[in-house]
Parts: C-alpha cells; structure tokens; sequence
C-alpha cells in the first residue's frame, strides 16, 4: 500500500535541527541531512523530551534531555540511556512537498 | 542552643555524662566522626535487592543513600543527593529501575550513580539561535552521584562515605569477626520481613542497650517468666581491640536437648511459675548445626557493631537491627528478620513465630523502647549530671559472665578517644 501523506513544505526544513509535523494525530519530527529528509517519532524512547528540539551530528539526532542519540535512518539507539529504538517512516519530496507513508 | 560542656567525673568511663546524649552540635560531631569517616555503616542484604534493576533506599547515619543492584550484578552505594541541585530525589523504599531520575530537572542517572543526561544541556534553540545550556566544559563524568565505598561479607552489605578507610575485616576485628561468620556462614539468605519503629532517645543507648546484660532479666519479665534468659546463663562478653563492638554469648543450660516441647523449654525457675503461655509454639526452640562454635553452641548472640548495627541471634530467631540517628533525642530503629535459603518450612514459621519477641510491640523489645525514651526525658532534664556504669568494676576487659557493664565502659572509652581527639 502506498498512503503518503503531504505533511511539510521542503522549504520549511533547514540542516541541523528538525521541526515536528503531526498527520493524522501522529507526532513526528522532520529532519534534513546533506539534502536528504528524515521522519522519526518525535518522542524520545527514553524520558518525555521531544526529538524535534534535539541536536543533529551527522545522521544521528540527540535527545535534549538525557543526551540519548538515535539513528535517523532507522531510528536504532546509537548511545544511552535510551535502549528502545525510535519509529521511524518512509520519506519522499515531490514538487517541494514532504510526504510520509504512514501505516 | 549552647554546647554543654562535658565534664567526666571520674578517670575512665565508669560515670557516663548526661550531655553525650542531650547536645546537637555534638551528636553533628558524633556523625562526622563514627558515621562518615573511618568506619563501616551497615546499609542492608544482598537478598533485600537480588535482581539487577533492584534497590533500596536507606540511611548512613543521617545522610540518605541508595542501595542498587547494576545490570552487571554489582551492588553500589550511591547519596541520594541530585548532584544538580541536591534533591533527595529518591522516595520509595524499594524498587526496581533501570536507572534513577530526580524529578526536579530530570538530571538521570544509571544504576551506578553515574550521570547520563543533562536536559537541555547543549541549550535550547530559538529563531535560529542556541540559548543557554550548560558551559562547554561541562563533563557529566564529574558529575554523578556521590559513590560510597561498599563492601560485602555473607550476604551484608555495608557502606563508607571514607574510601580511605581501612577493610571491613580489620575494621570487625578477628574477634567480633568469628561471630559474624557464625550467623552469616555463606548461606543465601532469605528476607521474612521487617519492622520499624521511631525511638525518641539517642542513637548510643540502642547500642548500650545490647551491651548491658544486666537488664534482660530484670526488664525483660517475659525471657524470665518463659525461662529464656537467666544470669546464671552460660556467658561470655567479647570486644574488639578498640572495645567499640562487642558481642554478649550467652548459653541456656538445657538448650542442646530442647525438642521444642514448651515443658522442656519452661523448665528453669521463674518468679512467677503459675503463668503459662496459652501458645506455647512461641518457644518452640530447635538447636541449629550452625550455633556451634568450637565446643559451645550458643543460644543467643548479641552482636553490637559500632556505630550502626546490631545483630542479633536469640535462640531461632535471627535479624539485623539498623540504628539511623535523626538529630540528637531520636532514631529510627530498622528490624531486618531473615532467615536462610536452606531453611525447612517448619523452620521458616518458628523464625517467623519468635520474631514476635522482637520489633517495637515485641514480647521483649517493646520494653527498650520505653526505657530508653524515659533515659532521654531525664537526661534532657539535668545535662550536667552522669549516669552510673559500675557494675562488675570500673575498668574494660572482656569476661565470662554477664554480671557487668563492661561493653558500655568500652564502648565510652572508644567514643571518648575519638571524640576528645
């Protein structure tokens, strides 16, 4: 199946820090590395921080509470005190639109 | 209030002054001497936290601390002090988690004590712009909770804020160490419950109270009028070197042949023979292959480690007392009742059972309590008096009976050595 859902402009995203977008009541946060646009659940596995505030080193984002770092390409926990990975979605850009598959 | 001054009336220890007990800044000098530095407090059992995850809060004389077993098994000691802003941010008593977090600002901990995340720590970002956070140089790594030194022996785990000091074996002495290794001789112990209660009196006089054999047989009516505690009882008093711990060993006459029958168990005179139990299981008394020690077999031993333990041996019943000092008139008094992995299900209910004896409405121990409250009233009374502690002489020596106060005498001529330091 194949529901992509239109949920940011291109242009709204910048490198190095994410926005949070939230269709169909899900809450999620876009990232942009090097051109390449990322969607993982906003909430960290961890503690009741969000993701979309945190600090992006290379295709890694860090939690801002406890400093938990994810993967954004398959939300897979790079370093503690985090242990459960992180959702992470399908990604496409299309006429300067950001679209998801949700499930 | 204004510190009393001490005045010792005699040359050692035999006239203990009322001001030991009734002074705050002197009981804030008693906890950094005898509690934070150069000696062992007891924090608690192995079997009290056996999961990795699992912890206990507790105390090292004033100061809260948190026993955790790590993922790795390790057990630590860590202050429950955030190293933040120094919230105890621990509250529950017992627990299990993966990690610690003080409420307050969600500074998080491991297991260990070691600090892990810093909310908001690389600043907060605003119309393209980082705002505050921590200095660039902060380390989390100098930052975890504070670690104490833990050491465990048999299944008893104690703690020390001085990572100087010396070994939990040198600190017990050879001595005092033998008993221990008796009650705690490798087997898994098992946790029956506990019981605790708030003693308005100094912490010193729980310690005194169980190195002064000669009030079991007057205070105590129920150990006489049920024939479990006698003077003419088979005893020794034993010390360490400093004479700071102590143990009482005591021996009841017929305790070898007890097959639990409560006409065997009753048999020694008492002063008032007509009574009886109306459930005599109470006293329903097996001897264990573990009392013997060379050629006795002890009935009770009273272990008094200074500062803050008590172990306690009577008969079948078995426990850890934990003295936790709260300012200079009051402590809370932590029973800990075990009993062993190995132990028969008969067994099991006779510790249970005897354990009635003991916690703050025992048969026996609910009598402490009382006299040490009203030791405490009259001390606040008239400081500038002494008590006296002359029973079996003036000087300290270890004996074979129980006819003295020795163990007190001793325990002042430690506490005077480090105090008048």
């Amino acid at each position: 199946m194949s529901n992509w859902i239109d949920v940011a402009a291109e242009a709204d995203l910048f490198e190095g820090a994410g926005i949070a977008v939230a269709p169909e009541g899900q809450d999620i946060a876009l990232f942009s590395v090097e051109g390449e646009v990322f969607a993982i659940n906003n909430l960290c596995s961890h503690g009741n921080a969000k993701l979309c505030d945190g600090f992006v080193e290379g295709h890694h984002v860090e939690c801002p509470f406890h400093q938990a770092q994810f993967s954004l390409r398959d939300g897979s926990v790079a370093c503690g005190p985090a242990t459960e990975p992180a959702k992470t979605w399908p990604v496409k850009i299309e006429g300067g639109r950001v679209l998801l598959q949700l499930d | 209030m204004r510190e009393q001054p001490i005045h010792w009336e005699t040359e050692g220890t035999s006239r203990v002054p009322f001001a030991v007990y009734t002074d705050e800044d002197r009981h804030k000098k008693e906890l950094e001497r005898f509690f934070y530095k150069s000696h062992w407090s007891y924090v608690g059992l192995e079997a009290e936290i056996p999961n990795p995850g699992d912890f206990k809060r507790t105390v090292v004389g004033e100061r809260s601390v948190i026993m955790t077993r790590a993922t790795d098994g390790q057990i630590h000691v860590v202050e429950n002090v955030c190293a933040h802003r120094g919230m105890q941010f621990c509250r529950e008593r017992h627990g299990n988690k993966k990690e610690f977090v003080c409420p307050y600002h969600q500074w998080s901990y491991t297991l260990k004590g070691d600090l892990q995340g810093v909310p908001f720590r690389r600043g907060v970002r605003q119309d393209g712009k980082v705002n505050g956070g921590m200095p660039a140089d902060f380390d989390p790594k100098d930052h975890g909770l504070t670690a104490l030194k833990v050491a465990t022996r048999g299944g008893v785990v104690f703690a020390s804020f001085d990572h100087s000091v010396e070994s939990l074996e040198d600190f017990m002495g050879p001595t005092i160490l033998r008993y221990f290794d008796r009650l705690f001789n490798g087997r898994k112990l098992v946790v029956l419950g506990y019981n605790r209660q708030c003693i308005p009196g100094n912490w010193k006089l729980m310690q005194e109270n169980i190195k002064d054999p000669y009030h079991p047989g007057l205070l105590h009516t129920w150990f006489v009028t049920f024939g479990l505690w006698r003077a003419d009882n088979k005893s020794e008093l034993r010390m360490d070197a400093h004479h700071r711990h102590a143990a009482m060993i005591s021996t009841r006459g017929s305790a070898g042949q007890a097959t639990g029958q409560a006409s065997q168990v009753t048999q020694v005179s008492s002063f008032k023979e007509s009574m009886q139990l109306n459930d005599p299981s109470f006293l329903d008394i097996v001897p264990e292959a573990w009392w013997q020690m060379d050629d006795k077999m002890p009935t009770a031993v009273m272990m008094t480690l200074f500062p803050s333990v008590i172990f306690q041996q009577q008969v079948n019943s078995v426990s850890t007392r934990h003295i936790q000092p709260d300012g200079h008139g009051a402590f809370d008094f932590v029973w800990t009742h075990f009993g062993f992995e190995d132990d028969t299900h008969e067994m099991h209910e006779r510790r249970l059972r005897q354990a009635n004896l003991f916690g703050p409405a025992g048969f026996v121990s609910a009598d402490d309590g009382e006299v040490i409250e009203f030791s405490q009233q009259a001390f606040e009374t008239k400081p500038e008096h002494r008590m006296l502690v002359e029973l079996g002489g003036r000087d300290v020596g270890e004996t074979d009976h129980m006819v003295t106060e020795t163990l007190i005498r001793g325990m002042y001529e430690y506490w005077r050595k480090v105090m008048e330091a």
